[in-house]
């Protein structure tokens, strides 16, 4: 093979320089899927990086870190840290990720530092200039001090001296400016979007009581870090970590997991598409080249380097593609980035500092490398083809080109059995075996829908045929036919738009099926006549109300009853879970029939009683639980133990979650703030009025988003819809690539069947005809590709709500499919197959009849 | 039928070859003409013109008393498609359709349904016999078999004009003979003038009259010993 190398190399040179824009194509269909796949592993990895430059940049010369669950832990704890021996300085922090008062709104990132120890730990470049404050951290110990980046300041042009108005736990407050940081060290973090104010201060203004969210600490030169973790550890109560700052990024990582494989999964679809395309591109070269195979095999190359030449030349341009979608994927992942960045901020509050994209060797070569390796292994089967090619038909004519075997009855059955095979792991298998294994399931049941793939073109266009004839008559029905007739290369076309449409219709199958999901939960669960939320994302992990804020709404004329929610995040068997603290007679007052597996009756008593919990199924079921089994939390005060009483559907966290009283909860945690007010009103009080008093109320004070139940139940729509923006952004991705694979398809299509096209000319076809022809084949791939892309669809969405629902997010969600969608989508993929037709439509009718016929 | 008056045609811009030069003859109604010549004499070129695929540089080509300069493709394509049967050497059927979707394909293109095409489309496969044959692809049929498919769809029109363009050039002897005796009995039935580009003498012999050319010249024109329709 190697002696021989050169001259195939050469021959495959002169392949591409012949046929230049197939090949540019082709290059772009691989190029682009390798881009999507590096472009989410390395927006993922900026993502994380510029979420950990947020931790090293707020954490400082800090050589470790105690942090607690969400809602912080008791400063008391402060004492023992400071009193450990080998701690040379410990500080107390206060994270909140708040909001200005502006006109144009905008979140602040405040941090409370103790300003006394705080520059022994924290790099504070000041200005200088024209500032009056001796010391801007001294300064601070006034309760209204705060001070601000410069890239904040020069933001909203403020300086020393001027107000800034800020949302806190009691409403409205107006800040002094009493200094200005440069935008270097924390100055950096946010983009410059952060203040530092009085750790005690931020504990009243922010409703923390006597809680802090973090000490950071430095050890003394004498003591090693990894000796002083394992004192602090044995000092400190449970429930608190002791840990270095760089390892914190790993807890940000494990939250944001279910983003970030989600998207990789996406991506691998777009590189699948891609697949096609090489297989496409392949397939047709392959029939293209049929003369020169023959002559390749008659001068004396064996079966073997002929396959060696074709996969060569896949390599080859798996290696070109791969590397231009490299650098795409490059510059792609900037865009990819912002918006992850922007969903870490809304969805799980962590606050990004934005770096640039980060530029991993590895992952580049690992996106290089499957780039290749899809490249040659969408060339596998022609490659096999062309080296089983007999030589003396090679050598002929046309005509005498063999019947494409690809319809052939074992194909049909293993095509079927791999399908049924997917489906039934997906009903059966078992649940844990492992994240490669349960992704098997829907690569059995495409790999078998491949197979089937000229089958099912075949049957579709079939139907296809009398509509075809009755819409456009002769002309339509040779379109047609042409892809009845030619099953391989209609279905290695349609192919790629089967797993683009299948990745749009399963994609959006499963956000449906989730938002009805969502609200069939919400009919039960939230039905209060109006919604507080202290954050346009349902809640923020550092803004809460105070009671004080429910107390007077509870006042307004009109409202019955209130109850107010904590919600946060807790660490649960080493992973973290929400939990759900609310007045439980309130609740239990009011919402339908939420309780599963257990005496309702029974259960409500407990749990006001403060005597037991309420666990999701998918908290159940991550973790084997059952009703009556016991779960175990450390808290910032003493352990919390209380068995499940019941269960209940819940979709707060895909980690699970659990719901306890209020009183149980304030007790445990130590925390009375406030994260969503739920009000009750008088039967025949407008729930509009009401509504605008409650705005009337916290106007000026508080950062509050009042709704009526259905504004909150479409709001939490819209917020779904947020979460799916990427996913959204790669099924537009897949499309572009399956359009890239149509124009790509109709293009080789044409170029193939030069010849043909030339005799139907020389017998009398029309050029209105045959370009008419060549438009409807394309609108028949699309219907094709469309009929069985819902078909995949409906397949893999059957996937998606059960097995990769149960795998990322712990839920099962009942099967939906949008077959409105499908009409929804034609006359898209229409146009787009039409569009993309025309230009070898227009190239098919401008063809030179002679040269055509003339052609070999 | 046939009429080309001092026909000119020239390929390429800077180093001009004159494929054909100042060509002048005519074929009656039902005669067949064979147009010999060594490679590159122009034969092919006389096929292109008459068939309205190619045009002149200078004079006038006309087919059925129509100059075909004053036609445009879409006229030109219903003349050939009507009027005109074309056969090739190397057949040019197309390999993904039966021999009754090859022969019924221009009757489709002109409107007729399915049907009534491959009923029509049959009926001639049985003239050239190959009734059995309907349903096979052009790789499952010899040669010769495959010739006589073209035959078929060239002549499904049943048009005044054929064209054949070295129709025995790709089959062995005694395939070619039955291909020109085949000829000889549809010339007879249906009276057709043809033009027969060929190399073969024997295949010549069967014609009424052979042009001869010679880089683009006529160098001969010999008359044929038999009347129009007497095939040898």
């Amino acid at each position: 093979m190697l002696s021989m190398l050169p001259i195939l190399v050469e021959i495959t040179w002169k392949q591409w320089r012949r046929h230049r824009l197939r090949t540019l194509l082709t290059l772009l269909g691989i190029a682009l899927g390798v881009s999507v796949l590096f472009a989410v592993r390395t927006a993922n990895l900026t993502l994380l990086a510029s979420l950990n430059v947020t931790i090293e940049k707020l954490a400082g010369k800090a050589t470790l870190q105690i942090v607690g669950n969400e809602g912080g832990f008791p400063e008391s704890v402060w004492e023992t840290v400071k009193d450990t021996p080998g701690v040379y300085v410990a500080q107390p922090v206060i994270e909140v990720l708040g909001s200005t008062a502006y006109e144009d709104g905008g979140n602040l990132m405040i941090v409370g530092v103790d300003m006394l120890g705080d520059r022994e730990l924290r790099e504070y470049q000041f200005d200088e200039e024209g500032s009056e404050i001796a010391d801007p951290l001294i300064a601070l110990a006034q309760p209204d001090s705060i001070l601000i980046s410069r890239t904040f300041a020069e933001r909203h042009q403020l300086k020393d001296g001027d107000k800034l108005p800020l949302y806190t736990a009691h409403g409205k407050k107006d800040f002094i400016v009493r200094g200005i940081f440069k935008p270097a060290g924390i100055g950096e973090v946010f983009d410059g979007q952060i203040a530092v104010m009085d750790v005690f201060n931020a504990q009243f203004i922010f409703g923390r009581g006597r809680n802090i969210d973090r000490i950071d600490l430095m050890n003394d030169k004498e003591v090693t870090v990894d000796e002083l973790q394992k004192r602090l550890r044995e000092r400190l109560p449970a429930g608190l970590d002791v840990t270095r700052p760089a390892a914190r990024g790993q807890g940000i990582e494990n939250a944001i997991s279910a983003m970030s494989i989600g998207m990789t999964v996406a991506s691998f679809i777009a590189l699948l598409v891609g697949v096609f395309i090489i297989f496409n591109t392949f397939s047709i070269s392959v029939n293209q080249r049929w003369k020169e195979i023959g002559i390749l095999r008659a001068l004396g190359v064996e079966r073997g380097k002929v396959q060696g030449m074709f996969l060569l030349e896949a390599m080859l341009m798996g290696v070109v593609g791969s590397l231009i979608g490299v650098a795409l994927g490059y510059i792609l992942a900037i865009g990819a980035e912002r918006v992850m960045s922007e969903i870490a901020a809304k969805v799980f509050s962590y606050v990004a500092t934005q770096q640039p994209p980060v530029f991993r060797f590895d992952y580049a070569l690992t996106s290089f490398v499957i780039g290749v390796a899809a490249s040659v292994v969408g060339a596998v089967f022609p490659a096999l083809a062309a080296s089983r090619l007999n030589p003396i038909l090679a050598l002929h004519n046309i005509e005498t080109r063999q019947r494409e075997n690809v319809l052939g009855k074992g194909r049909i059955v293993a095509g079927v059995l791999l399908v049924m095979l997917g489906l039934g792991l997906i009903r059966f298998g078992p649940m844990r075996v492992g994240i490669n294994f349960q992704f098997s399931y829907a690569l059995l049941m495409l790999l078998g829908l491949i197979i089937l793939l000229p089958k099912l073109s075949e049957l579709t266009a079939r139907v296809l045929r009398p509509v075809m004839d009755r819409l456009f008559g002769s002309v339509g029905v040779i379109a047609v036919d042409t892809m009845i007739q030619a099953p391989r290369r209609t279905s290695a076309t349609v192919g790629a738009l089967m797993i683009g449409l299948m990745f749009v219709f399963s994609m959006g199958a499963y956000v449906r099926s989730y938002q009805q999901t969502v609200s069939r939960w919400m009919d039960r669960m939230i039905n209060s006549d109006l919604l507080i939320s202290t954050s346009e994302m349902a809640r923020s992990r550092t803004y809460h109300f105070s009671p004080e804020l429910s107390g007077r709404i509870a006042t307004l004329p009109g409202v019955i009853s209130l109850e107010n929610a904590r919600i946060l995040f807790v660490p649960y068997a080493g992973d973290s879970i929400g939990l759900v603290s609310l007045e439980m007679e309130g609740w239990f007052a009011r919402v339908n029939d939420v309780v599963e597996d257990a005496d309702a009756g029974v259960a409500r008593e407990k749990m006001i009683a403060g005597d037991g919990i309420l666990a999701s199924r998918n908290f159940a079921s991550r973790y084997g639980l059952k009703v009556g089994d016991s779960i175990r939390l450390e808290t910032p005060t003493e352990p919390f133990e209380r068995p499940i009483v019941g269960l209940l559907e819940d979709y707060t966290s895909e980690k699970g979650s659990i719901f306890m009283d209020r009183a149980l909860y304030i007790k445990f945690w130590n925390d009375n703030a406030v994260d969503m007010i739920e009000v009750n009103l008088k039967p025949g009080v407008d729930a509009g009025t009401v509504k605008r008093e409650i705005e009337r109320l916290v106007k000026g004070e508080h950062r509050a988003f009042v709704y009526t139940n259905s504004e909150y139940k479409r709001w939490v729509m819209n917020l779904i819809d947020g979460f799916f923006v990427l996913n959204y952004m790669q099924m537009a991705i897949a499309i572009i690539i399956a359009s890239l694979g149509i124009i790509n398809c109709l293009l080789i299509s044409v170029s193939e069947r030069k010849r043909e096209l030339g005799v139907l000319r020389a017998i009398g076809g029309l050029r209105s005809q045959i370009g008419r022809m060549i438009m409807l084949e394309a609108a028949c791939i699309a219907i094709v590709g469309l009929v069985v892309g819902a078909l995949a669809g409906i397949l893999n969405t059957y996937f998606m709500v059960r097995t990769a629902a149960t795998m990322i997010g712990g839920f099962i969600i009942p099967f939906r499919f949008p077959f409105e969608m499908v009409l929804i989508v034609l006359p898209v993929v229409l146009v787009i197959s039409l569009a993309a037709a025309w230009w070898p439509a227009r190239k098919a009718v401008r063809m030179p009849v002679i040269e055509a016929i003339g052609y070999e | 039928m046939i009429r080309l008056e001092k026909v000119s045609r020239d390929y390429g811009e800077n180093k001009v070859v004159h494929a054909l030069d100042h060509v002048d003859f005519e074929v009656s109604r039902g005669e067949r003409v064979a147009v010999m010549g060594p490679s590159g004499s122009g034969k092919s070129t006389i096929l292109n013109l008459v068939c309205g695929l190619d045009d002149p540089t200078a004079g006038k080509v006309i087919v059925d008393g129509v100059n075909l300069a004053a036609l445009d493709d879409d006229a030109r394509t219903r003349l050939r498609r009507e009027k005109i049967g074309m056969i090739f050497q190397t057949f040019n059927l197309l390999p993904t359709m039966s021999a009754i979707e090859n022969v019924s394909l221009p009757l489709r293109l002109n409107g007729l349904s399915k049907k009534e095409a491959e009923l029509r489309a049959g009926a001639m496969l049985e003239r050239v016999r190959l009734g059995s044959r309907l349903d096979h692809r052009p790789d499952e049929v010899s040669g010769g078999e495959r010739q006589r498919i073209a035959i078929a769809r060239a002549l499904i029109f049943s048009p005044p004009v054929l064209l054949a363009d070295e129709p025995t050039g790709n089959l062995d002897s005694s395939t070619g003979e039955e291909i020109l005796a085949l000829l000889d009995d549809l010339h007879r039935e249906l009276n057709t003038t043809m033009l027969m580009v060929t190399h073969n003498e024997e295949a010549a012999a069967h014609c009424d009259r052979i042009l001869r050319l010679r880089d683009g010249r006529v160098v001969g024109l010999t008359g044929a010993a038999l009347p129009a329709g007497e095939g040898r």
